[in-house]
């Protein structure tokens, strides 16, 4: 799924213009396509939340990742700030885009914590994100996709689609505005049943290594008015970082 | 004319002419449904309460699984998440905490992983259960806390606002980092609880790596009985795994002590109750004897009659069973937070913030009141309109003391009164492990002896009269004759005066004789327990282990020991354990330096040979209520489940232990420390070279520990007073039960006497015309006044002891060992009837009165 990261480095991949025939799987085909090429990346990030009546809190995190091959993907996210929380840190080994093992450190604890697999759709410590936004592309065979309508947002022309999963989850379906050559999300709304609990909405669009990267995101909690602000501050592609990065103890030095 | 115009025009008149005496009737069913009606409420409150905490503790999980109570690794955790249909399965840790300063309020902390919590308990980090500002600085921050807002807002509590909290470690600094909202969890005892990070909770509160339960919930479609089983093949043996509404069950049977020795002293007051209903009836047909017997010769049949009084009689007691419901609710207020306490003692905090009760409940206790009550007015009410209409217009003829004193009553209270004893010599010589060693045997007994004595009183009294009239009236001239004649010449009724005398008389003799032996052993017990000269606990100066206690390190006993004058420091543990379904509790302290300086009370065994086996072995001891429920015996085994699976351990003696009637088993704490691996202490027992150094040594043990902790360094005989104190405290209830009783029996002899009066209007309105003088009159009334007391004091003194003797047996012997032996309370005895004569003598002051004012001229005219 990944749809924060989707949104921060998606790759654009040089193909001819799609058919306007195209069906939502398609379109998530090409979605994940590109997101499985951007994987390999460091990216260094800024978050704010903003609690519901408006009081701020940052703190500033590096996430490295890389494509395992023949893993799915392996993802280290660190925090740098504040220094109530420097060096906390998330691990996540995929083993294939719908299995993975997350585990969390916390240095004054001293211990890795695991989080239980099923929790992918709880808050990122606090945040707006989901476990599963700082994790890879999902598995598509997992969701069912209706292309609703085509539409510009921001000015650029989208695939409005309807994802909804097979398997339990918290949420019952999204709805996401594709950007069409750019397989990039500009928005995404997530439903519990009729209700519209959490959306997000990905700006500042810009081509890094030619891959097409959002360097803002905002995610808002509908039913606690609670938002969080990322603002990408430097990001690298094409890293092939090695796996001890991804280590448990690599995990328990904060990357170092 | 139809039962409610009878009713309006007949009774109501009746009541409001006679409405102290009605009062005084009803009191008893009154205080008796009272009883019985906080009994059900106080008990359906803390189960309701614990039940709810439980819930909102375990929330959707459907078993529970635990280990020790000092906890158990938390490796066993994986295991249990790798069953198959197991959904979640989440750590928890319960522990006790105290705010340090300030209204150093108790509270509860929940140690859980909040990560995946949530899943089973009806909390998040961040939705509208909670305000937490920044869910990853309370993950990653040791000094995390979340209170209840309830709890916040008494405290002035804010979140981010730094809070000093009582731990394990000592004094530590948490930061609020969040509230909970008044839901879940966060209603447990009253909202006293703070919920902490598994881990966090672990470095403050435990063990790290250690955690004391496992919720765990099952995925949809899944069956209790396959996953118990499934769960089951996983765990070591000793652990146990229940529903969470097993744990309500164990609360249950704690509460039935309470509800067994409520219940008896409901029985009691109903059955005074009854006396009263039956006197008042009686007196009311002697009363309205000319009444009824128009009525009757106006056509009205004995069966309309007899639903008259029925119907009078079920109206009032209805209004008493109200009023006795609102006593009762009364009652239950006071005394829920008593028993509440010995809830939080053994199991969760339990807070009761609403009583509970259902109208059924309360239908049912009106109920049995009302029943009570009809059935002590049938026996007046049927044998007042058996005469015939004309007899009873007429004056009243002497009375005929007809079936009272039959041999046919005679036989069937002589047949009660040798089951009664039967009972009771197949009890005492039954083996312990028979099934006729219950409580409900010996009640069986008590109630067959009371029931026999009851029906026995008239004739008792007949023949204590015809001592009475040879031997002490002469002493008393024409008085006492005359005395002795009136009672003769009504003796049925006279006797139920005796019976409710007599009644009242054997419980009181009866509980304080129980409560005496009792106290003797208990002090005595305690006495040779507590032989240090200092003792050291933390959370409560009286409470050593529980929910209440906070526990200390081991290492602080190194610190103890630097201060100057210290003989010896032993530290003391308090845990429990299942054995057998029970909760029972574990008693940890060092043997051999125990043995060396504190005498102990074996029942089975001996010092020597206890400080030979036990230290640092698997043998252990056991009180003797534990060995008579469990059938053991010195030298047996028995298998203790421990957090490495279950060991089995050596009975090296039988000891005497009050402390809890579940069971008890006394421990080495070396023994404990190698298999349970805890190390936590609940109290320090200090001993002081020199008697007269303990203040100085107290103070030096306050000075130096207790600034990182807030310590209690109780003198042992300040603690051993407080403990008597709260032990004669228990009794209290009793012995005020005692006195009303013997109050309402009192009312039970004016009523009597007053209707004795009525019925001899004419005679003293003769006897004044020959001469009589008023005071002569009285005199009169009050020596039979006397006589009535003295006689069921007497009897009610002797069958109180046996009673007394019963009680302890059945109700306390069983639970806390045969080693509580039964002491004659001769004050009491002495006490019981000098009190039953003199209240009885002064309980015939207003009749007597009454009876030397009678007009002689009106008198002479009364038919």
């Amino acid at each position: 799924m990944n749809r924060l990261f989707l949104s921060l480095c998606t790759v654009i991949l040089l193909l001819p213009s799609v058919s306007p025939a195209m069906t939502g799987r398609e379109v998530y085909e090409k979605v994940h396509e590109l997101r499985q090429k951007a994987l390999d990346r460091q990216v260094t990030a800024t978050l704010v939340l903003f609690d519901k009546d408006g009081a701020t809190r940052t703190r500033s995190l590096i996430e490295y990742s890389k494509n395992a091959d023949p893993d799915a993907y392996k993802v280290l996210v660190v925090f740098q700030s504040p220094p109530d929380l420097r060096d906390v840190g998330l691990l996540v080994h995929a083993r294939t885009f719908s299995d993975r093992d997350i585990w969390a450190y916390f240095p004054e604890f001293r211990r890795v914590r695991r989080i239980p697999t099923n929790s992918q759709d709880d808050s990122f410590f606090g945040t707006d994100f989901s476990y599963d936004d700082f994790s890879g592309p999902p598995n598509l065979d997992d969701y069912t996709f209706t292309i609703l309508k085509e539409e510009v947002l921001d000015g650029k022309p989208c695939y409005v689609v309807e994802v909804t999963p097979k398997v339990h989850r918290k949420w019952s379906r999204f709805v996401a505005w594709v950007a069409k050559d750019l397989w990039i999300h500009l928005k995404i709304t997530y439903y519990q049943g009729e209700e519209q609990y959490r959306e997000g909405l990905f700006t500042d669009i810009r081509i890094v290594d030619t891959i097409p990267t959002s360097f803002k995101a905002r995610m808002e909690n509908i039913t606690t008015g609670h938002k969080t602000e990322l603002t990408v501050d430097n990001i690298q592609y094409h890293t092939q970082f090695p796996d001890d990065l991804f280590s448990q103890r690599s995990l328990e030095r904060a990357g170092k | 004319m139809n039962l409610a115009n009878l009713l309006r025009h007949i009774s109501l008149k009746h009541v409001k002419l006679q409405r102290t005496y009605m009062l005084l009737a009803v009191s008893g069913i009154c205080l008796g449904v009272a009883a019985m009606v906080s009994i059900d409420i106080v008990n359906k409150s803390v189960l309701q309460s614990f039940a709810e905490s439980i819930d909102h503790i375990t929330g959707r999980a459907a078993l529970e699984i635990t280990g020790a109570e000092s906890g158990f690794p938390e490796e066993l955790l994986e295991r249990v998440q790798n069953v198959p249909g197991v959904e979640y399965a989440v750590p928890v840790i319960e522990a006790s905490a105290n705010l340090s300063g300030g209204s150093e309020r108790a509270f509860m902390i929940l140690g859980v992983d909040v990560l995946q919590d949530y899943k089973i308990r009806s909390y998040s980090l961040n939705d509208e259960t909670t305000d937490i500002p920044d869910p990853l600085l309370f993950l990653a921050k040791k000094d995390s806390i979340l209170l209840s807002q309830t709890m916040a807002k008494q405290e002035g509590i804010v979140i981010d606002q730094e809070i000093e909290v009582q731990t394990v470690q000592g004094i530590k600094k948490f930061k609020v980092r969040g509230l909970l909202n008044p839901k879940g969890p966060a209603k447990v005892a009253g909202g006293d609880i703070a919920i902490m990070d598994i881990f966090a909770a672990q470095a403050a509160f435990g063990n790290a790596g250690s955690i004391d339960r496992i919720d765990v919930s099952f995925l949809p479609g899944e069956k209790l009985d396959t996953m118990e089983a499934r769960i089951r093949k996983v765990l070591p043996e000793g652990y146990s795994l229940d529903t969470p509404t097993g744990r309500t069950r164990q609360v249950a049977i704690l509460l039935d002590r309470f509800q067994k020795s409520m219940r008896f002293i409901g029985f009691m007051v109903m059955f005074v109750g009854m006396y009263l209903i039956y006197n008042a009836v009686s007196i009311s047909m002697v009363q309205r004897r000319k009444e009824i017997g128009i009525l009757r010769a106006l056509g009205a049949k004995g069966g309309e009659i007899i639903a008259l009084l029925f119907a009078e009689t079920c109206v009032i007691s209805a209004v008493a069973s109200v009023v006795g419901i609102g006593i009762g609710l009364g009652f239950a207020k006071l005394s829920v937070g008593i028993v509440a306490q010995s809830i939080t003692d053994m199991y969760l905090k339990t807070s009761v913030t609403a009583l509970t009760f259902s109208w059924t409940i309360l239908f049912r206790d009106a109920a049995f009141g009302i029943l009570a009550s009809l059935i002590a007015a049938a026996y007046p009410a049927v044998s007042g309109v058996r005469s015939s209409p004309i007899s009873m217009i007429l004056p009243l003829a002497p009375t005929v003391n007809g079936f009272k004193l039959s041999r046919k009553l005679m036989a069937v209270s002589v047949l009660l009164l040798f089951l009664s004893s039967v009972i009771l010599a197949a009890y005492g010589m039954a083996a312990s492990d028979s099934a006729i060693r219950t409580t409900g045997a010996i009640f069986a007994s008590a109630l067959l002896l009371i029931i026999g004595i009851s029906l026995l009183t008239p004739a008792f009294f007949y023949r204590s009269l015809l001592i009475f009239r040879h031997f002490l009236a002469p002493w008393l001239g024409a008085g006492g004759r005359l005395a002795c004649i009136n009672l003769q010449k009504n003796v049925s009724r006279n006797g139920v005066a005796v019976a409710a005398i007599f009644f009242s008389i054997a419980l009181y003799v009866c509980s304080a004789n129980a409560m005496h032996s009792l106290r003797v052993s208990m002090f005595d017990w305690i006495d040779s327990i507590i032989r240090a000269d200092i003792l050291i606990s933390s959370g409560n100066p009286l409470v050593v282990g529980g929910a209440q206690s906070i526990p200390m390190p081991e290492s602080l006993a190194k610190e103890i020991e630097k201060i100057p004058g210290l003989q010896s420091v032993e530290p003391f543990r308090k845990s429990s354990l299942d054995y057998g379904g029970r909760k029972i509790m574990l008693e940890i302290f060092d043997v051999a330096l125990r043995m060396d300086y504190c005498p102990g009370m074996f029942a089975e065994g001996s010092k020597e040979e206890v400080v030979q086996l036990v230290p640092g072995q698997d043998n252990i001891m056991v009180n003797e209520g534990f060995a008579a429920r469990y059938h053991i015996k010195r030298g047996d085994t028995l298998v203790l489940p421990t957090p490495d699976g279950p060991v089995r351990f050596g009975v090296a003696a039988i000891v005497v232990s009050y402390t809890s009637d579940s069971g008890i088993i006394w421990m080495d704490i070396n023994t404990y420390r190698r298999l349970w691996r805890d190390t936590l202490v609940d109290c320090y027992e200090v001993r002081v070279k020199e008697k007269k150094d303990i203040p100085a040594v107290r103070q030096a043990i306050l000075d130096r520990l207790g600034k990182n902790r807030h310590l209690f360094a109780l003198p042992a005989l300040e603690f051993r007073n407080e403990i008597k104190k709260i032990m004669e405290s228990s009794f209290l209830i009793t012995h005020a039960v005692n006195i009303i009783v013997l109050i309402i029996a009192g009312f039970g002899i004016v009523i009597t006497q007053l209707a004795s009066v009525l019925e001899r209007t004419r005679e003293i309105g003769v006897l004044r015309a020959i001469g009589m003088k008023k005071n002569q009159v009285a005199g009169v009334v009050i020596i039979e006044s006397a006589l009535i007391g003295t006689v069921g004091g007497f009897l009610g003194a002797a069958a109180g002891l046996l009673l007394g003797w019963i009680e302890l047996e059945g109700f306390f012997r069983l639970d806390y060992g045969a080693s509580i032996a039964y002491h004659i309370h001769y004050a009491s005895v002495a006490w019981a009837i000098v009190l039953s004569a003199g209240l009885a003598a002064l309980a015939g002051f207003y009749p007597a009165r009454r009876a030397a004012r009678i007009n002689i001229v009106e008198a002479l005219t009364n038919e």
